[in-house]
C-alpha cells in the first residue's frame, strides 16, 4: 500500500494548478459560470484545446489514438483539478472506454483523437421512456437494410444531445433474442437526417443553478429517431453484443474524478463557509452538534476519496472491478445527499434561497444542490441496482 | 498512489490467515474466555516463531524491522480469527518502549518480546475515560532512587498474564511547559498491586488495577520526567490504529458469516439471500467494512511513514466504531434467533467487536478532534490535503 502521490504525480498536480492560474482568467470563469456546463462557449473550447495540446486528455489511452500511454492516476489528477473549476476535460463518459475495448481500428482512429481534442462529443442515448434502471428492456429498433441500419425509436434524458457531435446509442437489433442478447451499440453523427431533439428542463434550471451544483447545469432532452439511416460500420462491437459493451463502459464511467467530486464538494464548501462566515453573528462552526455532524460527514467524504483511489489503483494495475465501482456509486451519492440535507439544517431558512436571491448563501449553491443531489444516486446505475450488483456479482447472493 | 496491498503484504496476509485458520478455531476463543491465564502459551510461542511478535520491532533487538503496515495486517488477521492472545497489549507496550525507552530498557524487554517469552500491557485510563492528561490522577512520588505509585487504573488488558505494565502517572501538576505526566515500566508482581477482573461483554481479560504504594526504580522511567504526555499520546495513537485493524479483520469475517448464512438459510421457499432487502443489507455491510479498512490502512501507512496521522487515526476509529458495530449487528439480524444463542459461534465476533467500539476513544471524542482540525484553524480545507491536528 502507498497512500501518497509520487513526487512526479505531485509535480503534475502543481503544473496543472499553475496552468489553471495562468489560463483561467475572469473572462473564462465568467463564461464557465454563465453557460451550460457542457455546451461551453468559445473561451472554454479554446482552453480545452490548450489542455489537449499539453497531452492532458486521455492520458491513459494508447499513443496511437492520441493518448499518452500514461498512468490512470495522472489522468485522475488532471481531471480532478479541472473538475474543481467546472471544466470537464476527460473521460469522455462511458463511450470512450467502450470504443477502446470494442472498437474497430477504423473507429478508434476516427473517434478517439476527436474525443481528445474536443471536436467530437458524445451524447449518451441509452435510457428510454419505458427503460431506465431496467435498461435491457429498451425498444428503440435498429433494422439491417443492406450495408445500413435504419433506426426508429425514442431516447429519454439525452443530456448533451443539443450540442454533441455524435450519439452513442443502444438499440435493439434482435427482438426475438433474450433481452440482453438482442442489443447493439451505434455511434453516429447527430446531424444524420431523422433525429429530433426536444429540451427537457429540470427542477434546478430556473433560476439557473450555480456552477458545481450536483446535476445543476444540465438541460436534458428527449431525442426521437425517425428512419435514421446509418452505415453498419457505425456499430460498436459485435451485433447483439451491445449490452456487454455498454455495461463495461458504464462500469468504468461510474468512477473517477468528476463523479467523486460531485458527491464531496459540498463538504468542503460548508466547512470553508462556516470558517469565514456567520448568520447575523451566530457562529455555526462553534455549535457542538454541528461540529460533530460535520466531522462525521468529513470522514464519510474521506471514504469516498479512498474508494475512488481504490478504483484508480485497480485500473492502474490493469485489473477490472467486480463490485468496487458499484460500491463507490452507492456510497458517494448517498453521502452527497446526507451532506446536502445536513447543510439545510445548519443554515436553516437561508438554505432555501436560490441563485437569483440577493440574500442567498454562496449564490444559492446549497439550495440548488438540495434539488439535485439525490439524482446522482439514480443516474448511471441507481443505488438500488448497484446494491443488487454488489450482492449478486460481488458477494454471490442468489437471484430472486 | 496504490491503496491496494502489494505482493509482499498479500503474502503476509495469506500466510497469517492460513496459519490462524488451522491453529485458532473459534473453540479456542471460547475456551480462553473461561481460562485463568486467558491465552494458550503454545500459540503465543508459535506466533513468536513466525516472527509476528517482532514484526515491527528493531532487527538489532531480535525483531524483523518491517513497516507498521505489516504488523497492522497481522493484527487484522488476528482479529479475523478472534485469536485469544495478548497480542495487542504486548505490541502497544513494546512499540512504545522501542520508540521512547532507553537502550537498557529496550535490551532487557524487547528481545524477550520477540521470542515470545513475555507478555506486556499498559495502564492509562482512570475514572474519567477520556484520553486527556488531566484525567490522570495516579501519582508517582519520588523517594530516593525510586518512585512510589498510588492510584487506580481501569480497563487494563491482560494484566494477569503480563509480566510488565507501562503505567501512566502524574509526577507534577500541569504547567505551561508540560503536562506533569510520566510513564513507568512496572513489574506486575510488585508489592502493593491488586488486580480486580472486570466482566465485559467481550469476556476478555480486562482489569481494574489498584496501585497502593508500589515502588519502582528510577531506571524504569520511560523518557523524561514530567514530559511523558507526548510519549503517551503516541502510544494511544498506535494502540488505536492497531485496534482498528483488529476490528476490521473481525468485522469482515463476521460479515462473511452473515452473507454465507443468507445463501443457505431458506424462508418462504427460497434462500433469504435472494430477498432484495437482505441483499442490500449485505451490500451495505461490505461497503462499511471496506470503508473502515481503507481508512485504517491510510492511517497505518501515514503513521509508518512518520507523517502526522492522528487525524487519520481518529477518522478510522470513529468510522470503525459506528460502522463495524452496524455490520456485526446486521449479521446478527440476518442470523435471526440462532445468532443470539450461546452455542452458536457468531456472538464470539459480535461481542468482541462491540466491546472494541467502546475502547480507545468514542466516536464523539474522535470527531471532536477532527472538528477542531477542520474548523478551528485558518485556511481552506480540501479533501486529500494533510490536516494537522489542533491541540
Ligand atoms: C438529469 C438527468 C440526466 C440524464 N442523462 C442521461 C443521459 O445522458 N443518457 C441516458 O441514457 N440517460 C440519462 N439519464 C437517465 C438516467 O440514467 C435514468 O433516469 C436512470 O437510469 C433511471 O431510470 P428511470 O428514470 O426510468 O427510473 P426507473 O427505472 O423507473 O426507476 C425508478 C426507481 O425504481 C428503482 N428501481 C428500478 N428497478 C429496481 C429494482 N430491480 N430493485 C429496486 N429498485 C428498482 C430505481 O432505482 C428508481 O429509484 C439522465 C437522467 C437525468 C435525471
Amino acid at each position: 500500500m502507498e497512500f501518497a502521490y509520487t513526487a512526479e504525480q505531485q509535480a503534475l498536480r502543481d503544473e496543472v494548478q499553475r496552468f489553471i492560474q495562468e489560463n483561467v482568467n475572469e473572462d473564462v470563469r465568467s463564461e464557465i459560470e454563465n453557460t451550460d456546463e457542457m455546451s461551453q462557449g468559445p473561451l472554454v473550447r479554446d482552453l480545452r484545446k490548450k489542455v489537449a495540446a499539453k497531452g492532458w486528455v486521455g492520458i491513459s489511452w494508447p499513443k496511437e489514438y492520441g493518448g499518452q500511454d500514461g498512468s490512470r492516476i495522472d489522468q485522475y489528477i488532471v481531471e480532478e483539478e479541472f473538475s474543481r473549476i467546472g471544466v470537464g476535460v476527460g473521460g469522455a463518459g462511458s463511450g470512450a472506454p467502450a470504443i477502446l475495448a470494442a472498437g474497430t481500428e477504423e473507429q478508434k482512429k476516427t473517434l478517439l483523437p476527436g474525443l481528445i481534442s474536443g471536436e467530437i462529443t458524445l451524447a449518451l442515448g441509452f435510457t428510454e421512456p419505458q427503460a431506465g434502471a431496467d435498461l435491457a428492456s429498451l425498444q428503440c429498433r435498429a433494422v439491417r437494410d443492406g450495408d445500413d441500419f435504419v433506426i426508429n425509436g425514442q431516447k429519454m434524458y439525452t443530456s448533451s444531445a443539443h450540442y454533441a457531435s455524435h450519439i452513442y446509442l443502444m438499440a435493439r437489433t434482435d427482438p426475438d433474442a433474450p433481452k440482453h442478447r438482442g442489443i447493439s451499440i451505434f455511434i453516429f453523427p447527430m446531424d444524420t437526417p431523422g433525429i429530433t431533439v426536444r429540451p427537457l428542463w429540470t427542477i434546478q434550471n430556473d433560476p439557473p443553478a450555480p456552477i458545481g451544483t450536483t446535476y445543476g447545469q444540465r438541460r436534458t432532452n428527449e431525442t426521437f429517431f425517425e428512419d435514421v439511416r446509418v452505415p453498419a460500420t457505425c456499430m460498436l462491437g459485435e451485433e447483439n453484443q451491445g449490452w456487454y459493451v455498454g455495461a463495461m463502459g458504464l462500469n468504468l464511467d461510474r468512477v473517477g474524478a468528476s463523479r467523486y467530486l460531485i458527491s464531496v464538494r459540498r463538504d468542503e464548501d460548508i466547512i470553508n463557509w462556516a470558517k469565514d462566515n456567520d448568520l447575523g453573528g451566530h457562529d455555526v462552526s462553534q455549535d457542538p452538534a454541528i461540529r460533530d455532524r460535520l466531522a462525521e460527514l468529513w470522514i464519510e467524504a474521506q471514504v469516498c476519496r479512498l474508494m475512488t483511489m481504490r478504483s484508480m489503483s485497480l485500473m492502474e494495475r490493469g485489473d477490472t472491478f467486480t463490485y468496487e465501482g458499484a460500491a463507490e456509486k452507492v456510497w458517494a451519492p448517498e453521502h452527497g445527499v446526507r451532506t446536502t440535507e445536513t447543510i439545510s439544517q445548519i443554515l436553516g431558512p437561508y438554505a432555501q434561497l436560490m441563485s437569483t436571491s440577493e440574500e442567498a448563501i454562496e449564490h444559492g449553491l446549497f439550495a440548488h444542490n438540495l434539488l439535485g443531489s439525490f439524482q446522482s444516486g439514480i443516474n448511471h446505475g441507481s443505488v438500488q441496482v448497484m446494491r443488487d450488483q454488489i450482492a449478486r456479482r460481488g458477494l454471490g447472493l442468489p437471484r430472486g | 498512489m496504490d491503496v491496494l496491498l502489494n505482493e509482499e503484504e498479500e503474502m503476509v496476509k495469506n500466510a497469517a490467515r492460513e496459519f490462524l485458520g488451522g491453529e485458532c478455531p473459534p473453540s479456542l476463543a471460547r475456551a480462553m474466555e473461561v481460562d485463568d491465564l486467558g491465552y494458550p502459551p503454545e500459540l503465543w510461542s508459535q506466533m513468536a516463531q513466525l516472527g509476528w511478535l517482532g514484526m515491527s520491532l528493531p532487527e538489532s533487538l531480535g525483531g524483523q524491522g518491517l513497516p507498521l503496515t505489516y504488523l497492522g495486517i497481522i493484527m487484522e488477521e488476528v482479529g479475523r480469527a478472534i485469536a485469544p492472545v495478548p497480542f495487542h497489549s504486548t505490541m502497544v507496550a513494546a512499540l512504545t518502549i522501542a520508540a521512547d525507552g532507553s537502550q537498557e530498557q529496550k535490551q532487557s524487554v524487547l528481545p524477550r518480546v520477540c521470542q515470545g517469552d513475555t507478555v506486556l500491557t499498559w495502564a492509562l485510563t482512570e475514572r474519567d475515560p477520556r484520553f486527556l492528561p488531566e484525567t490522570i490522577a495516579t501519582e508517582a512520588v519520588e523517594q530516593g532512587d525510586n518512585f512510589v505509585i498510588s492510584g487506580t487504573k481501569m480497563f487494563v488488558d491482560n494484566f494477569g498474564a503480563a509480566e510488565k505494565c507501562l503505567v501512566v502517572c502524574r509526577t507534577a501538576s500541569a504547567s505551561d511547559g508540560d503536562q506533569g505526566i510520566s510513564l513507568f515500566l512496572v513489574d506486575t508482581g510488585s508489592a502493593g498491586i491488586s488486580n480486580v477482573p472486570l466482566t465485559a461483554i467481550a469476556r476478555d481479560k480486562q482489569s481494574q488495577v489498584i496501585f497502593d504504594n508500589v515502588s519502582v526504580p528510577r531506571s524504569n522511567l520511560i523518557g523524561q520526567i514530567n514530559q511523558g504526555w507526548p510519549v503517551v499520546q503516541a502510544m494511544i495513537d498506535r494502540a488505536t490504529v492497531l485496534l482498528c485493524a483488529q476490528m476490521v479483520g473481525a468485522t469482515r469475517k463476521d460479515a462473511e458469516m452473515g452473507i454465507e448464512y443468507a445463501k443457505n438459510r431458506a424462508a418462504f421457499g427460497r434462500p433469504i439471500g435472494s430477498f432484495q432487502s437482505i441483499q442490500h443489507l449485505c451490500a451495505d455491510m461490505i461497503l462499511w467494512v471496506d470503508g473502515a479498512q481503507l481508512l485504517t490502512y491510510e492511517a497505518l501507512w501515514k503513521m509508518d511513514q512518520g507523517l502526522p496521522s492522528s487525524i487519520e487515526i481518529s477518522q478510522a476509529k470513529s468510522f470503525c466504531n459506528d460502522k463495524c458495530e452496524a455490520v456485526v449487528r446486521s449479521s446478527q439480524v440476518i442470523h435471526g434467533g440462532i445468532g443470539f444463542m450461546m452455542e452458536f459461534d457468531l456472538h464470539l465476533w459480535f461481542r468482541r467487536v462491540t466491546s472494541w467500539t467502546m475502547r480507545l476513544g468514542t466516536s464523539f471524542e474522535h470527531r471532536s478532534k477532527i472538528a477542531k482540525a477542520l474548523l478551528d484553524q485558518p485556511g481552506r480545507v480540501r479533501l486529500g490535503m494533510n490536516l494537522e491536528p489542533v491541540p
